[in-house]
């Protein structure tokens, strides 16, 4: 027996005991070639996919590697078939590449004749292969680069991809770290994606993953479009390249609903690309405007399904992904990673907090017991009415009030789903409300009326769910939300995570209805944050300090 | 038979050489094999002991007997010469021959000596001179370097095959054992990675016969387990199927599981009585039973799922899935390993062929099967945790060499642990195998998320419930989850014992007979406490409200004995008003169909034309049927054959005949039939009674007449 600080488990989960004094360590050797599951307070899983081990391979490292350090960390021996099926795995890669033919233009090559044969044969990759020139090689049709690559990995024949990317259009970008530095987290980031070639990067809300953007830019050298989710971020991510890059004002374009600029740098919202008009995407051609030779998605995890298709033909570009919730409740993570590229970087929330790159965070589950005539009304109510019912309880608006008053003087922001919930809410404490019927002008103008402190307190609906920066916020209350999504949860708090001053820690209470969907809903998305190691306390309204 | 099977190739080769050589002396043996004289000299040595060879007054000699025996196999170990002529010549003249051959002849006799030593002449003269040969063929008979036999075949003698392969039996050396492919490895990695292996095979065991302690499968009626049921088993365990069906074979061969009739009388495999001593015993302890096990069963798991020579697949635990020889092939197989010197392990790819091999050389002769047997050992012994990245393990040894393993093996195990790590997303994570007491409570307040070295549990409202049921009370609870955390219990934990407690039993469920509601309280205390109705087991479960054990028919009359007036209400709370049911039945209809209808009219003359028909074809059968006693030929039944002509003759006339015949329900009848064909077995006929064309079993006909008067 060996007192490593690794137990690895049959079903390939890797548990890592986090207290251990060689923890560090061996994360340190196992995050190449296993991904991170969860990370709560005492013991890290990691899982072995097909996926992951794939990328290790791509990165360098071979089997014996990977069993090695399974051998070396783990404190139990390892079961057997699990080292043999880390070997078999692996050995999958690289049977099949992906390369560039001086006269057949794109083609796929193979070292081992009968693998290329069971490739042919399949199904899902038909159509997208051409004529075989010799033996070993085949023909693929240049715009189908993005989608064979995903059907390779589907039937677990992935191949290597020596083909490159264009470098695009010039463009000089540089970092001006005049009065700041990059962090070191950044930098490993920016750095694990341009030698990855094309990848996404997960790093907690209000860690700066717009810097890591800039990084890569400032890598690439090159004629940049960025996909962001909305009009607001758009200006925040146009604000935040004039200040901390070369680039100034006339090099960045916006292309958004009101204005179709083009530039060196471009900054579009997932909105008007995927706008559909007569049955075509009329602005699709955006992606062609330009040789781009960077293209950046920020909150990847959004990436609506048009855009997952066009990515499929963008596969010569480089391309980064930025996000802090890689999970979809539609299940196409696995999608983003093999149209994006893989995994370059993830860091677990609480390491970040350790550093003091962002705020901790105090989570409170308040729980309010409907009073009984609501009850009732709820017990006979259709099951779709159900979670509004349990959502807009009046009492929760009492415990919204006792709350705010308990943080006088902080930045508070009140965030729900229904909009008669947050007018009423609004009329009750006598704030502000954004919703999405608020103009782009009065938006901004509130949000920078609440930055500068103008503002305590603001009512939002789910517009302010993403990449809204409002760095002084200090206490969310969270009074509804849509369903039992975990991401929102997670954006939500992201929200408060920007560092405060002197370290303050930051509150996020989330205000449900007991013995209610609300509260189920409420556990199924509070997991994700759970897991990152964000414990929740639950408390009874009733015992809220006054 | 059975000492030449335990010979190796050298020790074959030896006897080999000796029968070629017939008597002869250990000195020029030694010449005869291609092999170091040493060894040579101790396979001899060998051989002697087993006295398949023997020394008479005029040398060594092979046991008469043994030549036969060693032709039966092919290619087992000998080198295809046969035994040297009485009068050879010396070595020196048949070279001499050999080189005066034409290149022809040199061709055509190494041919014959590769195809073992003998070949028909065809049309060869036997008696010829060297000068009259007129084929390669003629001129080896003339230089006698081919010896003719009887029924046109010659003979290459062995004094001549020993001069083509340089003066031994074989051309390539036979003492050279073959070596194992190796690569290098740490021993201790080695043990630990086959150590890992063990564990998990009794985790595997005890879990699949948990499971199969409350669901059994059934036994298949040849005796076997269902490809269904492996394959339950697989996905239970988290294997592949041959590792399940390997698991299912070793548990069997333990006698950890057995057949016995489940609750519906069916035979079901079970675990057996020895399971729970088994289950109570150290790991170390339950895994040196289970290999040891292994180490001797003549089952064979690796074939399960493969398909015998009728093509059907073999299951799991079917009785005829044993070989006398399996025990034997997987000591061989072990033994190469641990010939091993320590640090190498056999080379992965490479490797597992080459032990073949090598065992192969061991036990050159039966069975063909051998070769399987050993890859198979070597697969399921780094299954089993025997070896580990193909080396041997060093716990292995001892229990190779009969000792018991059980000590060094624990050493590599995890220690049972008293603990687990609580989380604050209500996972529990117990860091090694947990005491076993320890785990059965935690099974049951919380469910198991993954298994292996380490435990992954997960509370959750479901499993915190399931407690609740079986008796554990919240307070109990948090005792029991702070008493087995290291850490301090989450916040949402204890919320979650508390809330699902909160509303655990808020709606009660039982079983009762009749209830009793009033709005008089006091009437339903009177009730409660009247002495005369103690019997009618009444119990108050709301101010307002009674139940009874009581069923309705009886407690009715005993209420109004009592001097209540009761009433009683239906299922949707109605009254029901008690009036005795006045019975009554169903008019029975009139069936009969009133006669003089039309259609009833056109039914009845249809029956009476289809009976006339009838009569008719009756009456023509008769008449051709022969008076009886007059002539009395042809009324004897016909034979098959006879029928057969007689029915063909009619079909090729266009005659009507009688024939009679024996339906299916043994009635005999006889009918005018006009034959159309004959085929098959098979008479095809228009039946006049039937007015239809029918089919009629020849074999069934029974005689064959021509119908009197038809022309």
């Amino acid at each position: 027996m060996n007192d490593g600080p690794l137990i690895v488990q049959s079903d390939k989960t890797l548990l890592l005991e986090i207290d251990h004094e060689r923890a560090a360590d061996c994360r340190k050797a196992i995050a190449p070639f296993a991904e991170l599951e969860r990370s709560p307070e005492h013991v890290h899983t990691y899982r072995l996919t097909p996926l992951g081990l794939w990328n290790a391979r791509a990165a360098g490292h071979d089997a014996e590697q990977v069993v090695d350090t399974l051998l070396e960390y783990s404190r139990y021996a390892v079961p057997h078939a699990l080292l043999v099926d880390v070997a078999e795995t692996m050995a999958r890669y690289g049977r099949l590449r992906l390369d560039k033919h001086p006269t057949h233009g794109l083609v796929l090559t193979s070292t081992d004749r009968p693998v290329l044969e069971e490739v042919l044969r399949a199904k899902k990759v038909q159509g997208m292969l051409g004529a075989r020139i010799d033996d070993d090689t085949v023909v693929v049709h240049a715009s189908e680069r993005g989608n064979l690559k995903q059907a390779l990995l589907k039937i677990g024949w992935p191949a290597e991809d020596f083909a490159g990317y264009v470098d695009g259009e010039a463009h000089p970008i540089s970092l001006l770290e005049d009065d700041w530095t990059l962090r070191d987290y950044q930098r490993d980031a920016a750095e694990s994606f341009w030698h990855g070639g094309s990848g996404v990067v997960v790093l907690p809300c209000g860690a700066g993953k717009t810097l890591v953007g800039a990084s890569a830019m400032a890598h690439a050298q090159a004629t940049t479009l960025i996909l962001v989710t909305n009009t607001v971020s758009a200006r925040q991510w146009k604000d935040e390249l004039v200040r901390r890059t070369s680039l100034t004002e006339d090099e960045i374009g916006e292309y958004s609903g009101s204005v179709k600029e083009v530039r060196p740098v471009t900054i579009a919202t997932y909105q008007v690309l995927t706008m559909k008009r007569k049955g075509v995407y009329p602005h699709l051609e955006l992606l062609d405007a330009r040789d781009w030779g960077l293209i950046v998605y920020d909150e990847v995890h959004l990436l609506p399904a048009p855009i997952f298709r066009m990515t499929a033909n963008l596969q010569a570009r480089r391309r980064i992904g930025l996000t802090a919730t890689l999970v979809r409740e539609d299940g196409r993570e696995g999608d983003v990673f093999s149209l994006i590229g893989p995994k370059r970087y993830d860091a677990p929330w609480k390491d970040i907090e350790a550093q003091g790159w962002i705020a901790p965070a105090d989570c409170v589950e308040v729980r309010v017991t409907l009073p009984t005539d609501e009850r009732l009304v709820y017990a006979v109510a259709e099951p779709e009415e159900r979670y509004r019912l349990a959502s807009c309880t009046a009492e929760k608006t009492r415990v919204v009030r006792d709350i705010v008053a308990s943080h006088p003087g902080q930045p508070t922001l009140v965030i729900g789903q229904y909009i008669e919930q947050l007018d009423e809410l609004a009329a009750s404490l006598d704030a502000p409300v954004i919703k999405g019927d608020t103009p782009v002008k009065e938006r901004q103008r509130l949000f920078d009326a609440f930055r500068s402190g103008e503002v305590g307190l603001l009512v939002v609906s789910k517009v302010a769910n993403f990449s809204i920066d409002l760095p002084s916020a200090e206490v969310a209350i969270q009074v509804s939300g849509s369903y039992g999504s975990r991401q929102e949860e997670a954006q939500r708090l992201g929200r408060l995570l920007r560092p405060k001053s002197e370290g303050k820690t930051a509150h996020f209470y989330t205000i449900v209805s007991r013995d209610t969907v609300d509260a189920d809903f409420a556990a199924n998305r509070q997991r994700f944050l759970a897991e990152q190691g964000y414990a929740y306390r639950i408390v009874d309204a009733e015992d809220l300090p006054a | 038979m059975r000492a030449l099977d335990s010979l190796t190739r050298l020790e074959l080769c030896v006897l080999d050489a000796l029968v070629v050589a017939g008597q002869t002396t250990p000195a020029e043996l030694v010449t005869l094999v291609r092999a170091a004289p040493e060894s040579t000299t101790s396979a001899l040595g060998r051989l002697l002991d087993l006295a398949l060879a023997w020394e008479s007054t005029g040398g060594l000699r092979a046991l008469t007997g043994v030549a036969d025996a060693m032709a039966g196999v092919r290619g087992g170990g000998t080198s295809g010469l046969h035994p040297r002529s009485p009068d050879a010549p010396a070595p020196a003249e048949v070279q001499r021959r050999l080189a005066e051959v034409s290149p022809a002849a040199r061709t055509l006799l190494e041919h014959v000596a590769e195809q073992g030593g003998e070949a028909t002449t065809g049309t060869s003269r036997h008696h010829v001179s060297v000068a009259d040969a007129a084929t390669p063929a003629e001129e080896l008979l003339a230089r006698r370097l081919l010896v003719p036999r009887s029924g046109g075949v010659v003979v290459l003698p062995g004094e001549v095959g020993l001069a083509l392969r340089g003066g031994t039996t074989t051309r390539e050396p036979v003492d050279e054992v073959p070596e194992v492919v190796t690569s290098e490895r740490s021993v201790s990695l080695v043990d630990r990675a086959a150590a890992g292996a063990a564990f998990e095979v009794v985790r595997r065991v005890e879990l699949l016969l948990d499971q199969w302690g409350t669901a059994p499968p059934t036994a298949l009626r040849s005796g076997g387990l269902g490809v269904r049921d492996l394959k339950a088993a697989a996905v239970l365990l988290h294997v592949d199927e041959p590792t399940a069906a390997l698991l299912v074979e070793v548990a069997y061969a333990a006698g950890l599981v057995a057949t016995t009739a489940d609750r519906d009388g069916n035979p079901a495999w079970v675990p057996t009585d020895l399971f729970d001593t088994w289950s109570g015993q150290e790991l170390a302890a339950r895994w040196t039973g289970l290999v040891r096990a292994w180490l001797d069963t003549p089952r064979l798991p690796s074939l399960v799922g493969q398909r015998d020579p009728q093509g059907k697949a073999w299951n799991a635990l079917q009785p005829e899935l044993a070989s006398a020889t399996a025990a034997e092939a997987r000591r061989m197989a072990l033994e190469a390993l641990a010939d091993l010197p320590d640090g190498r392990v056999v080379a992965t790819g490479t490797g597992p062929p080459s032990v073949v091999a090598r065992v192969a050389w061991l036990r050159p002769r039966r069975p063909r099967t051998r070769a399987d047997q050993v890859a198979a050992a070597l697969v399921e012994a780094a299954a089993l945790g025997v070896a580990g990245l193909g080396g041997l393990a060093t716990y292995s040894r001892a229990l190779l060499d009969g000792e018991d393993s059980a000590p060094s093996l624990a050493a590599l195990l995890p220690e049972p642990v008293d603990h687990v790590l609580l989380q604050a997303d209500l996972t529990a994570v117990a860091p090694g195998p947990l005491e076993s007491a320890l785990a059965r409570r935690l099974q049951v307040v919380a469910d198991v998320e993954s298994r292996g070295g380490a435990t992954v549990y997960r509370f959750t409202p479901g499993s915190v419930r399931r407690a609740l049921d079986s008796g554990w009370t919240a307070v109990e609870l948090h005792d029991f989850v702070g008493s087995v955390s290291r850490t301090p219990v989450p916040q949402p934990l204890t919320y979650l014992v508390d809330d699902t407690a909160r509303t655990y039993g808020a709606v009660r469920v039982g079983a009762v007979e009749a209830f009793l509601r009033s709005d008089d309280t006091s009437a339903l205390t009177e009730l409660e406490h009247h002495p005369k109705a103690a019997g009618l087991g009444l119990r108050r479960i709301a101010p307002t409200v009674l139940v009874s054990t009581t069923p309705l028919d009886v407690l009715l009359p005993r209420l109004r004995e009592l001097g209540g007036a009761p009433v009683v209400e239906a299922p949707d709370g109605t009254v029901h008003v008690a009036r005795p049911d006045v019975l009554r039945a169903r008019t029975p209809k009139d069936r009969r169909t009133p006669s003089g209808s039309a259609r009833a009219a056109a039914h009845r003359a249809a029956t009476a034309s289809a009976v006339v028909t009838a009569i008719r074809s009756g009456d023509r059968a008769a008449s051709s049927r022969p008076a009886a006693g007059a002539g009395g030929a042809g009324v004897a039944p016909l034979s098959p054959s006879g029928s057969l002509a007689a029915l063909r003759e009619a079909v090729e006339s266009r005659t009507p005949v009688l024939i009679a015949y024996v339906d299916n329900h043994g009635t005999s009848t006889e009918r005018v039939v006009d034959p159309q064909s004959v085929e098959g077995g098979q008479l095809v006929a228009h039946d006049h009674r039937s007015d239809d064309v029918r089919t009629f079993a020849v074999h069934r006909i029974t005689s064959v007449r021509p119908v009197e008067g038809s022309p």
